[in-house]
C-alpha cells in the first residue's frame, strides 16, 4: 500500500543526521511503517564503499552508490533513509531526479557548533591536518537550495526536527495523517472564497 | 475485470434521459446496452457530503459532516471544511486497495489532502490551488501538469458577468481532466478507475437561466441558449474517447451526485429569523453583509442560519452554546415552533413555497460531529438559502455572492453497462448509497455489514 520514498539527509559531520534518522525510524515504526531501511554513511563506507577515499571523485562515487541502492529499494516500496554528508549539490540533485520520490532533509548546523560537538573526534584531527579533504574544514559543503525540510539542529530538539519531517511526509502524501489535517489560514481563506463564489456556502 | 466510474457532478436526469437523449450518443448508447435510472441523492443533495456518501455507503450523520462547512464544537465561530481528513470511513477504493486492486482516482470530492492509495490519486476542488500537493504519489503531479499542459482544479472567480471566460474555463478544465484520465488509463495497471468532472455543476449554476424556458429570467434567442447543451455534447464525446481506450468487458458506471433545477430566488434566512424575533444583531447593516461579519447579540438570539443551496439552522441553547438562551427544557418546543414558522414561509405574493424542514436525528442513523439543529430546504429547493443580512427583505433574486440560476435537485443520474449482467432499461428506486456495495459485488468482494445501500442487480 505504501509508496517507496527516499529521505535523504545531508549536512556536516556532527550536524545530527544519524541522530534524527534514528528517532525518525523509531517514530515511523510506531506508526506502522514496516518496510524501512537506513543507509548510514559511516556503515556504508565499511562495506558498500569500502576502499573509497575522500577525494571529490571518490565522494561522488560513494554517494552515487548510496543513491543507486536507495533507488532500488524505493521503487520496491521501501522507505529508505540515507544519512551521509553528501556535500555536493549536483550529485544530490542528480539522485533526486533519478529516484523521483525523494525528500531532502538538510540538517543545518553552524560549523563551530559541529566542531564543539565533535562526537567522533574527527574535527580535532582534521584541524590538526591529520585528515585531508574533511568537509567544512578542508573541503566544501554545498547547502541544498530547496530541501523539503530544514532541521536547525543547534536550535531544535531531536523530537522537534523529527516532527517537522513527519509533518512534511504527511503533507506530501507519503504518510497517512496522524490527526486531522487542517488548512493553513491562507489556504482556508482560498477554499472559503471559492466555495462562497460557487454558492455552496 | 475492470470497473470504471465516470462521475458527472450535477448531471441531471431531465436533460440526459429526456430532453437531450438523442443528442448524446455515447450516454444513450450506454443506457441502451445496460440499465439506467434516477439516483436519489443524499440529504442534503450537495457535493459534500454526497460523493462520500456514495462511495462509503454511509449517510451524512454517520460520516459526521453535513455540508462543506461544519461546526467543530458548539462555539459560535468554530467551523471547519470537510476535506479528506474528515472522512473516517472507508470509501470503496480503500477496501479495493486492501484487497490488492489497483486504483486510479481523479477529481473525486473530499480527496484533498491526498492520502496514500493503492495506485494513483489526483485530488479535488477542495485543494487550495495547483501549487498545493494535489497528487498521490507526489511524483505524479509533474506528470499531470505535463499531460494537461497546466491542470485546472476548478473555475475560480465564478461570480461574474464575464460569461465567456467562465464558459472557456469550464471547457478547458474538462478537456484537460479527461486527457489526464485517458493518459492514466492507458499507462497504468488498474482494476478500478473513477473520475469526477465538476464542469456540469459549474455550467448549470452559471448558465441555467439562458437554457430553461421555465426560469423567470429566461429570454428566448439569447446568445448563451445552447451553452449547456453544447457542453453536454462535449462531455459525451470525451466519454466516448475514454470508452474507446478501455477493454470492452469493463463495467462502466456514469453517475451524478445530485441533479439540477431552476432556481426562483433566495430566501434570506437570517432576515426571516430577525423578523420573527429569533435573531438580534447589535447593529443591522444597511447593505448585504455575511452573517459571519456582523455582531450578533447572543443574549437576545435563539437561532441563526447558514446560507447555501439549503439552510442549516443552529439554536442557541443554555449549557450548550457559550451564551445559550433557550433553556434546555424548551429546546424541542422552540425547535417545533421554528419548523412551523419555516414551513409557513410564503413568496412575495403570499403563496406558501412548500419549505421542507428536517430534524437531523429523524433522517440519519447516527449524528456524529456537531449536526445542525435543523436542515431547511426552501420551497423544497426551488429557492436557495441566503445567509447574508442587511438585505432588507426575506426574498432576493440575486444571490448574496452574485448571479446563480440553478439549484440542486434530489435526483441525479445512474447509468451502468455491465457485460455480465442481463438487466436492460429503466430502473426505479436507486439511491446513491447503492453504488459502493454494487461495485464491491462487481469484484466479488464481501460487502461490509454497515454499508446502508443495496446491491443494484
Amino acid at each position: 500500500m505504501h509508496t517507496g520514498l527516499t529521505i535523504w539527509f545531508t549536512g556536516l559531520s556532527g550536524s545530527g543526521k544519524t541522530t534524527i534518522s534514528r528517532e525518525l525510524e523509531m517514530r515511523l515504526r510506531e506508526r506502522g511503517v514496516r518496510k524501512l531501511e537506513v543507509l548510514d554513511g559511516d556503515v556504508v563506507r565499511t562495506n558498500l564503499s569500502k576502499g573509497l577515499g575522500f577525494s571529490k571523485e571518490d565522494r561522488d562515487a560513494n554517494i552515487r552508490r548510496i543513491g543507486f541502492v536507495a533507488k532500488l529499494l524505493t521503487r520496491n516500496g521501501v522507505l529508505v533513509m540515507t544519512a551521509a554528508i553528501s556535500p555536493y549539490r549536483n550529485v544530490r540533485d542528480e539522485i533526486r531526479m533519478d529516484i523521483g520520490d525523494f525528500l531532502e532533509v538538510y540538517t543545518k548546523c553552524p560549523l563551530d557548533t559541529c566542531i564543539e560537538r565533535d562526537v567522533k573526534g574527527l574535527y580535532k584531527k582534521a584541524i590538526a591536518g591529520e585528515i585531508p579533504h574533511f568537509t567544512g574544514v578542508s573541503d566544501p559543503y554545498e547547502e541544498p537550495i530547496n530541501p523539503e525540510v530544514v532541521c536547525e539542529t543547534d536550535k531544535e530538539s531531536v523530537e522537534g526536527s523529527t516532527d517537522k519531517i513527519l509533518g512534511r511526509m504527511e503533507q506530501l502524501g507519503y504518510l497517512p495523517p496522524a490527526g486531522a489535517v487542517e488548512y493553513a489560514p491562507e489556504e482556508e481563506e482560498k477554499v472559503r472564497e471559492r466555495l462562497a463564489s460557487l454558492g455552496y456556502i | 475485470m475492470k470497473v470504471l466510474v465516470l462521475g458527472l457532478d450535477c448531471a441531471t436526469p431531465q436533460l440526459v434521459f429526456d430532453r437531450w437523449r438523442q443528442d448524446l450518443p455515447t450516454l444513450s448508447g450506454l443506457m441502451d446496452q445496460g440499465i439506467y435510472g434516477k439516483l436519489e441523492s443524499s440529504n442534503p443533495p450537495i457535493t459534500v457530503p454526497a460523493w462520500s456518501c456514495m462511495m462509503s455507503s454511509k449517510d451524512p450523520g454517520q460520516l459526521g459532516f453535513y455540508g462543506f462547512r461544519n461546526r467543530k464544537d458548539h462555539s459560535y465561530d468554530g467551523l471547519f471544511f470537510a476535506n479528506s481528513s474528515s472522512v473516517k470511513e472507508d470509501r470503496v477504493w480503500d477496501i479495493l486497495g486492501r484487497a490488492g486492486k489497483k486504483v486510479i482516482l481523479v477529481g473525486i470530492p473530499q480527496t484533498y489532502p491526498p492520502r496514500p492509495v493503492n495506485g494513483d490519486l489526483i485530488t479535488c476542488f477542495l485543494t487550495p490551488d495547483t501549487r498545493s500537493q494535489y497528487t498521490y504519489p507526489p511524483a505524479l503531479k509533474a506528470e499531470v501538469e505535463r499531460i494537461a499542459e497546466g491542470y485546472i482544479l476548478d473555475v475560480d472567480d465564478f461570480r461574474t458577468e464575464d460569461k465567456q471566460r467562465i464558459l472557456d474555463t469550464i471547457h478547458s478544465m474538462t478537456v484537460k481532466r479527461f486527457r489526464v484520465m485517458r493518459h492514466l488509463l492507458a499507462n497504468r495497471d488498474w482494476d478500478f478507475a473513477m473520475m469526477v468532472e465538476m464542469g456540469i455543476d459549474r455550467i448549470h449554476h452559471g448558465f441555467w437561466k439562458y437554457m430553461d424556458p421555465g426560469h423567470p429570467k429566461y429570454e428566448a434567442g439569447n446568445p448563451w441558449e445552447n451553452s449547456i447543451h453544447d457542453y453536454y455534447k462535449v462531455v459525451d464525446q470525451e466519454i466516448a474517447r475514454v470508452l474507446a481506450g478501455v477493454p470492452s468487458d469493463t463495467v462502466v458506471y456514469v453517475v451524478s451526485d445530485h441533479g439540477a433545477r431552476s432556481m426562483l430566488g433566495g430566501i434570506c434566512v437570517n432576515e426571516w429569523l430577525m423578523q420573527k424575533g429569533y435573531l438580534t444583531l447589535k447593529e443591522v447593516p444597511t447593505s448585504p453583509t455575511p452573517i459571519g461579519k456582523v455582531e450578533i447579540d447572543w443574549s437576545k438570539t435563539m437561532a441563526w442560519g447558514e446560507g447555501g443551496y439549503y439552510s442549516r439552522i443552529f439554536m442557541n441553547v443554555q449549557g450548550r452554546e457559550p451564551q445559550g438562551m433557550i433553556p434546555a427544557a424548551d429546546y424541542e418546543k422552540v425547535r417545533s415552533e421554528l419548523i412551523a414558522g419555516l414551513q409557513g414561509i410564503a413568496d412575495e405574493k403570499g403563496r406558501n413555497i412548500g419549505t421542507v424542514v428536517h430534524r437531523p436525528e429523524e433522517i440519519y442513523r447516527k449524528c456524529n460531529g456537531v449536526p445542525p439543529d435543523l436542515l431547511t430546504y426552501f420551497g423544497n429547493l426551488d429557492w436557495r438559502s441566503v445567509g447574508s443580512v442587511g438585505m432588507g427583505s426575506i426574498w432576493t433574486y440575486e444571490n448574496d455572492t452574485g448571479p446563480d440560476d440553478a439549484n440542486h435537485d434530489w435526483h441525479g443520474i445512474f447509468i451502468r453497462r455491465s457485460p455480465g449482467r442481463s438487466g436492460r432499461g429503466e430502473v426505479q428506486g436507486l439511491r446513491l448509497f447503492d453504488i459502493a456495495p454494487t461495485i464491491l459485488q462487481d469484484f466479488g468482494l464481501p460487502i461490509p455489514g454497515d454499508m446502508i445501500g443495496k446491491i443494484i442487480a
